[in-house]
């Protein structure tokens, strides 16, 4: 009697994915070219990642799903877990090597984040496969720097490059938030947050080497308990620092690291500080969970222009996804569909189903016009040549430009 | 790496420091109470406590919107004062009710069990808890002042240098009330008689005429009781909630707990005070995640050497 | 001829089903292969908790700290950052014994501790563990994880068919070697339980005061217990290193509720029954990683995406929880309870 039910309950597990495949809606057709996006679904950055994903699907549709021969199929995977509110290493480990498994992937977008990007790129980068990222910055997963000595080539197991990206890197915006302290805010003393992450710490460095240049007085370089509920006794800790509390607080973090939250109790502790972080912050969900009183207190850097700010193709992009899903694209959802358009481009030049001739187009694109945000190239790095620098400061819950700073400067499109 | 001392201005430094571990110690308190009194009655360790206080906050944040829906805008005044009001008076009675259905449906059939058999199903009801917090309140946190700014994030008063807050101040008017009460209810009332005589022995307690399953029901509704006080405070003052908040609130109240000598109630009272106040200095005066492992090194070290902690309690081995 | 018992039937079915697994169309069925890879994995882990809590009865709340020892020591042993850079074959040894050797010095404290105060000093240490993990960040890569993990499998053996790269690593050859070691590490288990070793640990699991009056050295079984358990949990961190190639977080993937998880497998399975343990593994993991990816996969394809409500991964915590409370309400032995008194 135990042994039919025990029985039952032992067939059960392996019938379902016998009803799954058998009904055939997982059959694909033979000419399909599969690009995957691994970006953060759950948790706070869902915000942004469902308007980075709108912009991919935009950039597909305008394709019609077809290039050339083949018909594109596009999955949006989650690299983040619920239990952790974020990108976790085993998630995002799952999608590259289900991409790696699945010999229909030809191209990866993503990921959002810099410490996913260094779990999931050497795995990638043996296969072959071509990744764009829309948002990972961190500076070493392209560049030598003096940080970290085996930067880059440990992502580089196969010796070629994979990676590439549509946003500046962090060298670049560390400094720019430093210069802004120092020049417009005119400010003197910085104490500087990290979160341990690979994004948050290495920008955060960046911030310091520049504000050390600059002659700022950097009162401490410190990482915070990213699981803890709230940081009075931190912020304390700060306000009482030798000679007194600081002018600015630089946090390299992110809004799932607990920006917002650093936000909160540096305004609750010091009146007359003010708070940067960089372009992980850049999103609705950073607003919502710092809270109040974000007026003239707290700046945003970003790599890359406000959607407000878009002009010509970036304008229309902007009009058109409005007019579609009838909400505002968050600031990397042109990046999205810009990484998706340099995807599709390379596999129209190409048309054949190589992941490795695929992966040489998109490393190889120079003078790329088609997106929305000018004309740029790809470097020897796999780095953008674009280099338009925004800082932003948040008006009545959004974010508002108040300076733009050309690097390279994109020529007009 | 190594934990860091902090510079400079030290004497403001720690007088700030004391004040925010007298508050955060008292919402410890608040929760190692509930801890303690379960165990003292039945010798669970109520795993799942920690997640009840978190739904609490995720009531208080849902009743706070539905006033906001209702009423409007609020700002601190007198508005704000009778929604918090409210709150107090509804999330305890809410946190208490289900802990009490959880022990009838859950931990009831399991009296005569082996002790790790109702541990592991705390433990399981952990997971529930946690998952019905989840879908409440979504993977990503919550901030209670974008629906109302309830208390004032002014300062009430100053003693010396240092500001005492609003919002700190809430906290500790209502857990020395709370304390009082608690300490009255088992010293002098019945039910608290009750309760004393049945952790002691369960079985004598039944023998003399005492219905022990309604003074463990009475118990887990006490506990329940005041980790919804402490979710409303907790989220008055922090203003921030997410569904993993239960996790880590509740092993520091625990260790709270074990501290003050689990099963006494006083004792719970001053470990949560201790506890908050390793919070805050270590908070304050070393980096990050050594925090967290201090306390776990304390609970630990308490558990292997003086596992009556410091009050000792009336629990005692069976062989 | 004796037949052989229902759990070595049990045991034999299963391990026959997962030998046959890769063989059959998964990409059709949209069963990412690596999954079933991450089964293996955790029914080793499993094995291992079941030598602590299931043979020797001491509830350990802490068997993922464990896992993280042992995936940190291999990922130290063959991340191209330090000069290590040894084989698969000696990072395992390496990460099992020296895990082994973490329970053991981790065991002696708690020797005295009964019940619930033990299972909560697992839980803290568990707990410091991770904290370790992430502050020694120059060694372990703590947060930043140790990635690129790719060494030769064999020593000796330089780039030909098995010691190629990183090719070990790809399914179905990972799948394969970690079905071996799963059989060894079953078989091990085996002969320990009918070794007197074996006896001593179910003798101090039924009644250690008794064991203790019978000339056994409770707190000797103990530590071997707990050493054991941790070498095991040690092995299968060292392929889910290899697995990964990285070392993943050490909050995320080696926390607490990991270790309720195994546990919750193996209650679900049957506590002591290395059969029961396995089963349950595949059932509880299976449904988990396998099952509910394809039920959440063709809900999305058919009804409302983007609704919390529907995805059945939503749900998993409670599902989790709910396997611990009715087992412990209707079958605190498990769905294959060990059978004590008969030939096993």
């Amino acid at each position: 009697m135990r042994f039919r039910w025990f029985h039952i309950l032992l067939v059960f597990p392996f019938a379902i994915p016998f009803s799954a495949g058998c009904s055939g809606c997982n059959k694909r057709e033979a000419n399909t070219i599969v690009i995957v996006s691994s970006l953060p679904r759950t948790g706070s950055a869902k915000g942004q990642t469902d308007t980075m994903v709108n912009g991919i699907k935009m950039a597909i549709d305008e394709y019609d799903g077809k290039v050339g021969d083949f018909k594109i199929l596009f999955q949006d995977k989650d690299d983040a877990e619920a239990s952790s509110g974020q990108w976790t290493a085993a998630a995002e480990t799952a999608n590259a090597n289900a991409a790696v498994n699945d010999k229909d992937v030809m191209v990866y977008i993503g990921p959002y984040n810099s410490g996913a990007a260094a779990v999931s790129m050497p795995i990638l980068n043996k296969a072959g496969i071509a990744m764009i990222s829309p948002a990972a910055t961190a500076t070493g997963l392209t560049k030598k720097n003096a940080d970290n000595k085996d930067e880059p080539d440990i992502y580089r197991p196969s010796g070629k490059l994979n990676f590439t990206r549509v946003v500046p890197t962090d060298d670049l915006q560390g400094p720019i938030a430093a210069r802004f302290i120092a020049e417009e805010l005119k400010k003197k003393r910085v104490y500087v947050l990290n979160d341990n992450e690979r994004y948050g710490e290495g920008i955060a460095k960046e911030f310091e080497a520049g504000a050390r240049k600059l002659g700022l007085t950097v009162l401490g370089n410190e990482k915070i308990n990213v699981a803890q509920q709230e940081f009075g006794s931190l912020m304390t800790k700060i306000k009482n620092s030798e000679g007194g509390p600081p002018d600015a607080i630089y946090f390299g973090g992110t809004t799932q690291s607990k920006g917002g939250q650093v936000a909160k109790d540096m305004i609750k502790s010091m009146p007359n500080c003010v708070l940067l972080v960089p372009d992980g912050c850049y999103e609705k969900a950073f607003i919502d969970s710092a809270g109040a009183g974000l007026e003239g207190r707290v700046f945003v850097t970003f790599g890359g222009q406000d959607p407000t700010r878009l002009t010509g193709a970036g304008k229309t992009f902007v009009e058109k996804y409005k007019e579609k899903y009838k909400t505002d694209p968050e600031a990397y959802a042109v990046y999205g569909y810009e990484a998706a358009k340099v995807a599709l481009a390379a596999i129209k030049k190409v048309n054949k189903k190589d992941r490795d001739a695929i992966r040489e187009a998109i490393l190889g694109t120079k003078n790329f016009s088609e997106g929305a945000i000018g004309t740029w190239s790809f470097d020897e790095n796999g780095d953008t040549t674009a280099q338009i620098f925004t800082i932003s400061e948040i008006k009545n819950g959004n974010f508002v430009p108040v300076k733009e700073l050309n690097g390279l400067k994109p020529s007009a499109p | 790496m190594l934990p860091l001392l902090a510079d400079g201005n030290s004497g403001n430094l720690f007088w700030e420091l004391l004040v925010n571990g007298l508050v955060m110690g008292s919402l410890f308190a608040l929760i190692a109470l509930g801890y303690s009194l379960v165990y003292g009655i039945i010798e669970l360790v109520n795993f799942a406590h920690g997640d009840l206080f978190m739904l609490g906050a995720a009531m208080t944040y849902t009743l706070t919107a539905l006033a906001v829906s209702w009423f409007g805008v609020v700002t601190p005044g007198g508005m704000s004062f009778a929604i918090v009001l409210g709150l107090l008076l509804i999330v305890p009675f809410f946190c208490g009710g289900v802990n009490v259905v959880i022990d009838r449906v859950v931990y009831r059939p399991l009296r005569q069990s082996p002790r790790l058999v109702p541990l592991v199903s705390a433990l399981g009801v952990s997971f529930v808890l946690v998952n019905i917090g989840q879908l409440w309140i979504g993977t990503a946190p919550v901030s209670l002042e974008n629906k109302a700014q309830l208390v004032s994030d002014a300062s009430l008063t100053q003693i010396g240098e240092v500001p005492i807050k609003w919002k700190d101040a809430v906290v500790l008017i209502t857990v020395v009330p709370v304390m009082i009460g608690l300490t009255w209810l088992v010293k002098f009332t019945r039910m608290g008689k009750a309760m004393r005589a049945t952790a002691q022995n369960l079985v004598a307690a039944q023998l003399m005429g005492i219905g022990v399953q309604r003074v463990i029901a009475s118990t887990f509704f006490i506990g329940g009781y005041l980790a919804g006080l402490a979710a409303v405070v907790y989220t008055l003052k922090i203003g921030r909630i997410e569904y993993q908040m239960g996790f880590q609130n509740g092993l520091y109240a625990f260790t709270a707990a074990i501290v003050g000598g689990i099963g006494n109630i006083p004792g719970a009272v001053l470990g949560g005070l201790l506890l908050g106040f390793i919070y805050s200095f270590g908070g304050g005066y070393s980096q990050g995640n050594w925090v967290d492992a201090l306390i776990f090194g304390v609970l630990i070290v308490l558990l292997i050497f003086r596992p009556t902690g410091l009050l000792g309690s009336r629990t005692r081995e069976k062989v | 001829m004796t037949l052989p018992s229902r759990s070595a039937i049990a045991g034999g079915v299963l391990f026959a089903l997962l030998a046959v697994l890769p063989q059959l169309p998964l990409a059709d069925w949209a069963i990412p292969a690596n999954l079933l890879t991450e089964l293996l994995i955790l029914s080793i882990l499993a094995l291992g908790l079941n030598v602590i809590l299931g043979t020797t009865g001491l509830l350990h709340l802490g068997i993922a700290a464990f896992y993280g020892i042992g995936c940190c020591i291999a990922g130290i042993l063959t991340t191209s950052i330090f000069p290590f850079q040894t084989n698969f074959l000696v990072a395992m040894m390496v990460s099992a014994f020296g895990t082994a050797l973490v329970g053991l010095i981790l065991g002696a404290p708690v020797l005295r501790l009964r019940g619930d105060y033990l299972a909560l000093v697992t839980l803290g240490f568990g707990q410091i563990v991770i904290t370790v993990l992430l502050e020694f960040e120059n060694i372990t890569g703590g947060k930043k994880t140790l990635q690129g993990l790719f060494p030769p499998l064999l020593p000796f053996v330089s780039e030909g068919t098995l010691g190629r790269r990183g090719e070990w690593q790809s399914f179905p050859h990972f799948y394969y070697l970690c079905l071996g070691l799963l059989a060894i590490v079953y078989l091990g288990l085996g002969n320990l339980e009918r070794s007197r070793l074996g006896r001593g640990l179910v003798a101090v699991r039924e009644d250690e005061l008794a064991a203790g009056a019978m000339g056994l050295n409770p707190a000797r079984l103990k530590l071997s217990a707990l050493a054991i358990g941790a070498g095991v949990a040690g092995l299968a961190g060292s392929l889910f290193a290899m697995h990964n190639t990285n070392t993943t977080e050490p909050q995320n993937s080696f926390n607490f509720n990991w270790s309720i998880i195994i546990l919750a497998a193996i209650i679900l399975g049957g506590l002591s029954s290395r059969a029961g343990v396995l089963w349950g593994v595949v059932l509880l993991m299976g449904f988990d990683k396998i099952v509910s990816r394809i039920i959440d996969d063709s809900l999305q394809a058919a009804a409302a995406d983007g609704n919390a409500a529907f995805r059945l991964s939503n749900y998993r915590l409670m599902i989790f929880g709910l396997v611990l409370i009715v087992m412990m309400r209707f079958r605190p032995n498990g769905l294959l309870p060990e059978r004590r008194g008969t030939s096993k």
